[in-house]
């Protein structure tokens, strides 16, 4: 129950607002009489996806913002998607949070009125700073900071929850997308691994978008030049997409796609004859010998993992210089027989074949195998490239696995199945092959004293500590990407979940839980038992009609942002390898009475006594590293470190983070990058490729999965020693079969359904709506084109399923999981699988006081599942292609 | 010289930034379009294609939309961009039923883009120029073709799939394009003669 009205009661004796007056655009602050005459041109940021990366020029006229158009430079080179060019609407929204608020109604919901009282900036932040710092007081844990993918435009919030010292930032976005582990691993990066599209020939794309899917400006630009030189595309997935009608669609039964890859790995390991075997042996850890528990023979001497050596007729340290080590085979040593990694995987594998697969994924074992020929076909394998005078291994081909493939309970088996794939082309960290995106630079493959890298980002574990500091349980899910599905069940039952603090403060940055994850009520009946909700938000929201207080921020145009280019997550050519840069968004003038969301981080932890000294906001930000591109970024050194007993302002903090730029050598400020729009560097391309840095077999890949092991086996050993059960899990073998360094088949928690629920939801992202982010869902722009889209809002079905089902165009349907049910119309179409049901988008739920538009349409996160028992225990992704059945209703009344 | 436009069908991929890129460029009122784009599926699973078809103005050189109007308001201009004068159309709808390729829309009313809401500062300032009761179309973006710029479908293409040009200079992009590819117009038996040509 929240506190607000009790504690503040002093605060709420003026009579509140009504629904009519939030949602009206009353008080635009008026033009400037002294813009009246004046056209000038901004330097912009677009951030209508998550990506959020595009450079714009924003247009004034008189003071109004007539125009925001694509920038001629990179990434996006003029270009711009329909969301980019919708912005303008999302300034002026009538839905937005105009002036702060407070609620006079405890009780909450979202259908309840919260009457709202207007209050002044300095009581929301008193009165925000005040519960932060009693919350700070009684234990840190017990704030939580939650972000969304709004957030991704503060440059604070990192440094924020540092001086706030509280372990619970707790991601919105991205338990539907947990998509990292693989990545981590292999190429020791974040957040995804990409295909090189200057040189591929072949790519294999499962579960993912290059762009065109939802209009991603410059990922779209890339693919259509590879396809314009005639890179063959193959996409796997149950709708027949934008990018699909590119290519060569394979329709595959939505959930299935574990199976697919197995089948097609087989293929490679039993019925092909020609993989990279230098590869394999020279930067993998393939033929380490391996125990029967499972972890590496080691010398006795210098403790290096074992190969066998057939010229000795022994085991030896896997660096042994001219040796003739076998990648395949079992050998006695030391009387125990042990196994190479890559004899137990192929052994493993051996049932997978693809008619196995077949029967599964509904693709042809014809297909698969065709598939699986032209991949290593097109790698080239043997081949080299010079690129500005560099030789380097040249394998252009790529698998790319992403959300519709590794949400599922087996998702990172899924991710890592693609991985070896590859691996067993060589096609990784080379040109045309498949690379890690975030930081490019020299440390990434370094290798450790095993030979092999060290995993990155996610698929680095986080400590195991009893009871558990975070209320995601982190802990528990030490990979985890994100897990707010699991923080409902522990806000919920903090017994069960072994948690010795309650939460206090919730404070939303840019976030909406409600609409952006599956099963709303959960986050509903949550946010009724946090005592203090504040949110740092841009419209009224389903997530902000269930706070306490609402803090206003800018709408995208209106905020300051100076960026480091991040590299994408759809694919690289060489419009963006090498490429280092700064961007800048110059704000147009306010329109409400709202702030930046980094000045209103700075006076909250200025209010709440977080902002000076050792371990404050300032000295945060002076150590802030950022978990993507670290030292490339926004990374403060000497001599621009800031004083910690200093009050800055924005834009001197802004100034001194550009003057520490590893790649400014012309020590340039936020003065310059006003003049100039940009900073833009190319570093040469070869050292955009790992495999430049790291030469030979200097380092190796892990094929065996050892470290995955590791942390299931750490994870098991706590809890026994704490003799505690997994959370909501009676059997735990159902969390460590997950943990197995060699991936097999694993059902995921649909397979089972009863027999009504017989076809697979899946769901896909528009060009008008991507991520959602900055609601343009909301924008009417947006709402005319989704509108008038037949497949939008609708069900869409193969017509013979809906045949059989005595279903027509039009007709509405209930689609019922076992967890929740929505009702739409349904469509015909020859583009969706038999077996699926695809619903787009993320419409609805809707809220009082919402934008109308956001009441309309599906919401089809109703229908996935959040419990333990159902998610990848490994990256905690939740299910997104949950069992329906579907019955027909009358047409509803209303509109 | 004359104006026109190539489509390469082959990299459309359907995303309808060119849709809003005009809607914001001209702040059409709502449901009215310059730059439609069709949306179809070919084939029978699984072998099915989604395609698209973006349906500018073709600016014909044998505008059929012109020939019908009563008053002179659709003009085609020295560089071969068809526009309709707002102050001289009685919006009588002959050049609607005229036009083969359904460019033009007559605006009834000009509905605020928020439902229900004041107009936004944006369409207060912007659309001072359209008159309700009149016939409405694509313009060719005529005052930034004036200005040297490309029409903004075409500079907000997000994989280059139009080109914008001079059909009358054989050296031209455009021109060289449509030759080496054997683009052609959109129903050319129409007769009507489209600026606008497509890879198909």
């Amino acid at each position: 129950m929240s506190n607000i009205v009790e504690n503040y009661a002093d605060l709420l004796q003026e009579k509140h607002l009504t629904e009519d007056v939030l949602t009206s655009p009353y008080k635009w602050e008026p033009v400037d009489p002294s813009a009246i005459g004046e056209k000038k041109v901004l330097f912009g940021i677009c951030r209508h996806c998550m990506q959020g990366d595009c450079s714009t020029l924003v247009h004034i006229e008189d003071g109004i913002v007539t125009k925001v158009e694509g920038n001629d430079i990179p990434p996006n080179y003029g270009s711009l998607c329909p969301r980019g060019n919708a912005a303008i609407m999302g300034l002026y929204n009538p839905y937005r949070v105009k002036t702060p608020l407070m609620r006079t109604n405890p009780e909450k919901g979202l259908d309840v009125d919260p009457k709202w009282k207007e209050i002044t900036w300095d009581e929301a932040l008193d009165i925000t700073a005040n519960e932060l710092k009693k919350a700070f007081e009684y234990d840190p844990r017990s704030i939580v900071v939650n972000e969304g993918w709004g957030s991704k435009d503060t440059l604070l919030r990192p440094a924020f929850v540092k001086a706030f010292k509280t372990p619970n930032e707790v991601g919105s976005h991205g338990s539907l997308c947990a998509v990292h582990y693989g990545t981590g691993l292999i190429h020791g990066n974040f957040p995804v691994s990409l295909p090189d599209l200057e040189y591929c020939n072949y790519h294999i794309t499962i579960g993912r978008s290059l762009g065109p899917n939802f209009a991603t400006a410059h990922g779209s630009k890339r693919l259509a030049k590879a396809l314009a030189r005639g890179m063959k595309l193959v996409v796997v997935d149950p709708r027949c997409s934008h990018e699909a009608s590119k290519g060569e669609w394979v329709p595959i039964r939505p959930g299935s796609d574990l199976a697919f890859l197995l089948g097609m790995a087989h293929v490679m390991f039993y019925e092909i004859d020609k993989l990279d075997w230098q590869f394999l042996k020279e930067r993998t850890n393939a033929r380490y010998l391996i125990r029967p528990d499972g972890y590496y023979a080691r010398d006795k001497e210098t403790n290096k993992p074992l190969v066998w050596d057939n010229t000795s007729q022994k085991a030896v340290p896997y660096d042994t210089k001219d040796i003739d080590s076998p990648l395949e085979g079992r050998f006695m040593v030391d009387g125990v027989e042990m196994a190479t990694g890559y004899t137990l995987i192929k052994e493993r594998f051996k049932e997978y074949t693809p008619e196995w697969a077949e029967e599964l994924c509904t693709v042809p074992a014809s297909t698969i195998r065709r598939i699986a020929n032209e991949f290593v076909e097109h790698a080239q394998i043997g081949s080299t490239i010079e690129i500005d005078g560099v030789t380097l291994p040249f394998r252009p081909v790529s698998l790319n696995m992403e959300r519709n493939v590794m949400s599922h309970r087996y998702g990172v088996y899924a991710d890592l199945v693609g991985k070896l794939i590859n691996m067993m082309v060589g096609a990784i960290e080379v040109p045309g092959a498949c690379l890690g995106s975030g930081y490019r630079g020299e440390s990434v493959l370094a290798p450790t004293e095993d030979g092999t890298m060290s995993p990155g980002s996610e698929a680095v574990p986080v400590p195991f500590k009893f009871p558990p500091d975070h209320i995601g349980m982190q802990e528990f899910f030490p990979h985890a990407h994100a897990t707010p599905h699991i923080v409902t069940y522990a806000v919920e039952n903090p017994e069960e979940f072994y948690l010795d603090y309650e939460i206090r403060v919730w404070l939303g940055v840019g976030v909406n839980m409600i609409r952006t994850n599956a099963q709303p009520e959960r986050y509903v009946e949550m946010f009724k038992k946090i005592p203090f909700h504040a949110d740092i938000v841009y419209h009224m929201d389903e997530q902000a009609v269930m706070a306490d207080v609402l803090l206003p921020e800018h709408s995208f145009l209106e905020r300051l942002r100076v960026m480091p280019f991040f590299p994408s997550h759809q694919s690289f050519d060489d419009t963006v390898t090498g490429l280092q840069m700064i961007q800048l968004r110059q704000p147009v003038p306010k329109l409400f009475n709202t702030m930046h969301v980094d000045h209103i981080l700075m006076e909250l932890a200025e209010r709440a006594g977080r902002m000076y000294g050792e371990g404050g906001l300032l000295d945060c930000i002076n150590k802030f590293d950022c978990h993507i591109i670290h030292d490339h970024g926004m990374h403060m050194r000497e001599p621009y470190l800031l004083d910690l007993n200093t009050k800055y302002t924005y834009e001197e903090i802004i100034d001194r983070w550009l003057k520490s730029w590893k790649f400014n050598d012309e020590g340039k400020g936020f003065k310059e990058l006003n003049e100039e729009g940009a900073f833009i560097k190319w570093q040469p391309k070869y050292t955009f490729y790992h495999y430049y840095h790291w030469p030979g077999d200097s380092t190796k890949h892990e094929f065996y999965f050892i470290n995955l092991k590791k942390v299931g086996d750490s994870l098991k050993n706590n809890l026994r020693k704490y003799n505690i059960k997994f959370p909501m899990i009676d059997d735990e073998d159902y969390i460590f079969d997950l943990y197995d360094p060699v991936p097999h088949w694993v059902e995921s928690s649909e397979w089972n359904a009863p027999e009504e629920y017989d076809l697979f939801a899946f769901n896909w992202k528009p060009p008008y709506v991507s991520s959602d982010v900055g609601n343009v869902i909301g924008n009417p722009w947006m709402a005319e084109l989704y509108r008038k889209d037949p497949f939008e809002g609708a069900a869409c079905l193969n017509p013979r399923t809906a045949a059989a089902k005595g279903l027509k165009d039009g007709d509405w349907v209930r689609i019922s999981s076992r967890y929740g049910s929505i009702e739409c119309p349904i469509i015909t179409s020859e583009r969706f699988h038999p077996d699926g049901i695809g619903i787009s988008g993320t419409y609805g739920p809707g809220n009082v006081g919402s934008n109308p538009l956001n009441t309309k349409g599906p919401h089809f996160n109703r229908l996935i599942p959040t419990s333990i028992d159902t998610i990848d225990p490994v990256s905690a992704s939740q299910e997104i292609a949950p069992k329906v059945k579907v019955e027909k209703i009358p047409k509803p009344t209303r509109s | 010289m004359k104006f026109g436009m190539l489509i390469d069908l082959r990299k459309c991929v359907g995303c309808f930034a060119c849709t809003v890129a005009c809607k914001a460029e001209h702040a059409t009122p709502t449901d009215i379009s310059y730059n439609k784009v069709k949306k179809y599926e070919v084939g029978t699973y699984p072998s099915v294609k989604l395609k698209h078809l973006p349906m500018p103005c073709m600016h014909c050189d044998n505008p059929s939309c012109m020939e019908v109007c009563p008053t002179g308001a659709t003009q085609k201009q020295d560089n071969g961009i068809v526009t309709v004068d707002a102050n001289e159309c009685i919006g009588c709808k002959a050049c609607m039923i005229a036009c083969p390729y359904e460019s033009r829309q007559f605006l009834s009313e000009i509905k605020p883009y928020y439902e229900g809401q004041e107009r936004t500062p944006f369409e207060v300032y912007m659309q001072k120029d359209f008159q309700v009761g009149t016939v409405v179309k694509c313009d060719g973006c005529i005052d930034r073709v004036r200005e040297g710029l490309e029409p903004a479908c075409v500079q907000t293409c997000i994989t280059g799939a139009r080109i914008f040009g001079d059909l009358d200079d054989p050296n031209s992009e455009i021109s060289r394009l449509i030759a080496s590819s054997g683009a052609v117009p959109f129903q050319r038996e129409l007769g009507t003669e489209p600026s606008v040509y497509y890879i198909f």
